[in-house]
């Protein structure tokens, strides 16, 4: 007696949709099961890394930026090349002053630094992808956390105008208030690391932090926003930062427990090439728990 | 007994299987404060013993006998921990007289006399919660073969344990695996209650018990009452009264007696210390959770981020339990909300076996006997309800997927389902193979679940499934990686080889009794140091590590700062993602 045919082809005419949907969830089951054993084959390995590492080292030159795409990769590339990145550079405001950035890339990332740049070399290791990225820099006219020392801090409170502060080796201390002062400083804002001008607003007054004397470009970028995960969670007021030059208010920042590191282009182009005083006036109607930090450059 | 082969299979498998691999598991905070109240718990047993040759007995009964051992980690019932302090001392391998012997949280008197099954300590705290995975997995069968048979019903076994997120929990000493098994025992029984008085009378013991295993059970009776008022709706439309089933007035009335009775904490001042156990979870902090991206420790407010937030359980399923488990629960809820349809059909195998009303009138003793018990509804309360209750945008932001598990065994039941339907589907189309396809199709769709269990070991916290792309996928959409600084254990050996001479050491957020618990087990060497967890620590320390966590960014800027670089010594990953970086101090000898 011979065996009838492997399938019942009436049956399977009668139960297309149901033999269709049956069929995916087989190869589902398949692609999935060869996944869970490929996959982990198909990871960036230390052999993957340390030859993107030789493949950056020997083309680096001072002022580059090294990231790496996705960022979760971030700590595993400063494994390999941290000394490349140290924390000024780690910290930094955004990435638009750098002209070349090498990228190493992986499941197709890209990396926000390095938006704008055309791809002048590529070479792939194993899982990762070593890019270089040119572009053309913006041009800083003068960097406000770097200039620090020239700031003049002050806090104005209503009725007694403005009361100086004084300069301490690693703060601008102002008076009667213990923990009112400003000082540069690598801060937690929206879980990425910042250098940052540091200071808690106090209520019913204005911390201000001046510059005389700026060479402006065509715009004021400012980065800006609240210091560290506890602190934010105890807090929920809002921080604004008012920028004026010589007077005259150019824009303003609202910092707040979900704005993150914010950045804000203000246009000063009517003013570009001229030297005017810069003035950061940062107020909170609820300072509790309000721990703020800010960066700044002038750009052309 | 011969129908016990199957699940006790099914139970020792899963077993064998955690036992095999639990070594490579690290020790999460939460974890290393249940070793040590679980050895404590012992303790007043050995004291209980000891006032008991004195003639005292007493003694452990007052209020100081109590609170110098169940005074630990009272913000969580004692049944899990009992248990765990127990199974410590009948089977670890005792080397407590050496130099460990000022690790443990009671006095060690002389050497202990043991079954010594395991060479860890920390094996034999874990045996329990394993058992009760194993116990897990045959109760999944033995419900699940009633409605699907046995080549189904032991897949849906199999994919409720092979879930990479519960079979991370199911090998430690916690308490999320073990309420996920009582709320299967505690669903079961009422179901079974259903149409016999006896396991209503069970229903409430074993209620107690899931009561003393972990606060969900709270949420328990919710469940079984939008239940009963499903299949009881007839009742509703004809406002008439259903009957009040004696599973109910058991949990009500056994249920607290039985925890009462589990708790000796309680003993003392019941009232006071009932209620602080209870506002203790209704205030509970919200602690620090990576979900889409964001970092979340407060209830949101906006109401884009609520929306968001409400998101969290749907999203978290879809992400971390297999895609082909999913693929089979979606089929498998066709299935049974065609259910009672398909079996007026001309004559084609029943979707699922009958389960008919016994016949006789409904009473409080047998309150389900005259209506249909509605296995659709029933799954569907038991996997809506844990995670509609973490949907709520205000709910405390707790953690993962942990918190929802007890959905997980009837989410793989319904995926049970859609194993059924595939198997009868394939014996309607190939009938030559209608013997041997469907326990091989049960096969393929198992596959991908156990590959992906077995791939995600040890660090099944930071597994994805295929729909999220993996561990990488996972991180690329700012999913949790971890909690509890459990992924410290791999890198441990790394740690003392790059011990400085100064011995300071900052562990960040492993616990001071995990690391006791890995000197106690051999993997750590006695004397590493620790110069505590505060984030200014850290500049007193040579050597530390940061757990990569969305909010402990700031710890990583603290060792910036007092390094004075950003270029880590080490980063453990897991397929190429960082889970723990390491700095050392530069210069320092």
């Amino acid at each position: 007696m011979s065996p009838g045919p492997i399938l019942d082809r009436t049956a399977l005419r009668r139960r297309r949709l149901a033999a269709g949907l049956a069929s995916a969830l087989v190869l589902l089951a398949l692609y999935e099961t060869a996944q869970a054993v490929i996959a982990p084959w198909r990871a960036s390995s230390d052999a993957d890394w340390t030859a993107a590492e030789a493949a950056v080292r020997a083309q680096f030159k001072p002022g580059d930026l090294v990231v790496a795409a996705p960022a979760w990769a971030d700590p595993i590339m400063r494994l390999h090349l941290g000394d490349l990145v140290p924390v000024k550079v780690a910290g930094r405001l955004d990435a638009a002053r750098y002209g070349r950035v090498w990228e190493i890339s992986q499941r197709g990332g890209r990396s926000d630094d390095a938006v704008g740049g055309r791809v002048a070399w590529q070479e792939g290791h194993g899982a990762l992808t070593v890019r270089r990225y040119e572009r053309s820099p913006a041009t800083v006219t003068y960097d406000f956390l770097e200039q620090w020392p020239r700031a003049r801090v002050a806090r104005a409170q209503p009725g007694r105008g403005e009361i100086p502060c004084e300069r301490q080796i690693d703060r601008v201390q102002c008076p009667s208030i213990s923990w009112n002062w400003v000082k540069p400083e690598l801060l937690e804002i929206g879980t990425t690391l910042r250098n940052a001008l540091y200071t808690q607003p106090v209520g019913g007054a204005a911390m201000i932090v001046e510059y005389p004397d700026v060479p402006l470009g065509r715009e004021l970028v400012v980065g800006s926003g609240l210091h560290h995960v506890w602190l934010r969670k105890i807090g929920d007021g809002t921080v604004r930062l008012r920028v004026l030059v010589d007077g005259r208010q150019v824009g303003t920042s609202d910092a707040s427990n979900r704005s993150g590191w914010r950045i804000d282009h203000f246009d000063t182009g009517a003013l570009a090439g001229r030297r005017a005083t810069v003035r950061f006036e940062i107020t909170s109607a609820k300072p509790y728990s309000r721990h703020f930090g800010f960066a700044a450059e002038a750009r052309s | 007994m011969r129908r016990l082969v199957v699940p006790l299979a099914l139970a020792l498998a899963t077993i064998v299987w955690l036992l095999a691999v639990e070594g490579g598991q690290g020790i999460g905070r939460d974890e290393a404060q249940y070793f040590r109240a679980g050895e404590r718990y012992w303790g007043w047993f050995e004291s209980l013993w000891d006032n008991t040759v004195h003639g005292r007995p007493g003694a452990s009964f007052r209020r100081a006998g109590i609170d110098t051992f169940w005074g630990d980690n009272p913000e969580h019932p004692p049944v899990m921990k009992t248990l765990y302090g127990i199974s410590w001392r009948l089977f670890h391998r005792c080397h407590c007289t050496g130099p460990t012997r000022p690790l443990h949280p009671i006095p060690v008197r002389g050497r202990h006399l043991t079954i010594p099954l395991f060479a860890r300590e920390s094996t034999a705290f874990r045996f329990p919660a394993i058992l009760m995975a194993g116990l897990g997995a045959a109760l999944v069968y033995l419900f699940a073969r009633r409605l699907v048979g046995p080549v189904a019903g032991a897949a849906a076994s199999v994919l409720a344990v092979a879930q990479p997120h519960y079979f991370f929990h199911a090998q430690i000493a916690c308490f999320d695996a073990p309420i996920t098994t009582m709320a299967l025992v505690v669903g079961l029984a009422y179901w079974k209650s259903l149409r016999s008085p006896r396991w209503g009378i069970a229903c409430g013991v074993l209620y107690g018990i899931a009561l003393g295993t972990k606060l969900n059970a709270w949420l328990m009776p919710f469940f079984l009452i939008a239940h009963y008022l499903w299949i009881r709706r007839h009742d509703l439309m004809k406002r008439r009264l259903p009957p009040v089933p004696l599973a109910f007035v058991a949990m009500a009335t056994l249920g607290p007696l039985v925890f009462f009775a589990s708790w000796p904490y309680l003993w003392p001042d019941p009232i006071a210390r009932g209620r602080g156990y209870l506002r203790r979870h209704l205030e509970h902090e919200h602690y620090n959770f990576e979900y889409l991206g964001r970092n979340w420790n407060l209830p949101p407010r906006d109401w884009d981020l609520r929306l968001l937030r409400t998101t969290f359980p749907l999203v978290s399923t879809l992400f971390t339990v297999p895609a082909t488990t999913l693929a089979l629960a979606a089929a498998g809820t066709v299935v049974l909300i065609r259910r009672r349809r398909k079996s007026e059909d001309e004559g084609a195998e029943p979707a699922l076996l009958p389960d008919e009303p016994t016949g006789e009138p409904a009473t409080w003793l047998r309150p389900g006997a005259d209506v249909d018990r509605a296995p659709g509804a029933f799954l569907l309360v038991q996997i809506a309800g844990p995670m509609l209750a973490l949907a709520v945008p205000s709910a405390p932001i707790f953690g993962g997927v942990k918190h929802f598990l007890p959905a997980m065994p009837y989410l793989a039941t319904v995926a049970g389902v859609g194993v059924r339907w595939l198997g009868s589907l394939a014996r309607e189309l190939a009938p030559r193979f209608r013997r041997a396809l469907p326990a091989a199709l049960a096969t393929v769709v198992c596959l991908p679940a156990v590959a992906e269990t077995q791939r995600s070991h040890p660090d099944g916290l930071s597994h994805y499934n295929v729909l999220a792309g993996g561990f990488a996928g996972g991180a690329s959409l700012g999913m949790n990686r971890q909690f509890w600084g459990y992924s410290v254990l791999p890198m441990l050996p790394w740690m003392m080889a790059h011990a400085p001479a100064s011995n300071r050491i900052y562990w960040h957020d492993v616990l001071g009794d995990a690391l006791s618990m890995y000197v106690r087990d051999g993997r750590l060497r006695l004397g590493m140091g620790n110069v505590g967890a505060e984030e200014a620590a850290i500049a007193g320390s040579d050597l530390g590590i940061v757990i990569l966590e969305r909010h402990f960014t700031v710890y990583e800027g603290a060792f910036w700062q007092s390094y004075g670089t950003t270029r880590p010594a080490y980063v453990r990953t897991h397929e190429g993602v960082p889970l723990v970086t390491a700095y050392r101090r530069p210069g320092a000898r």
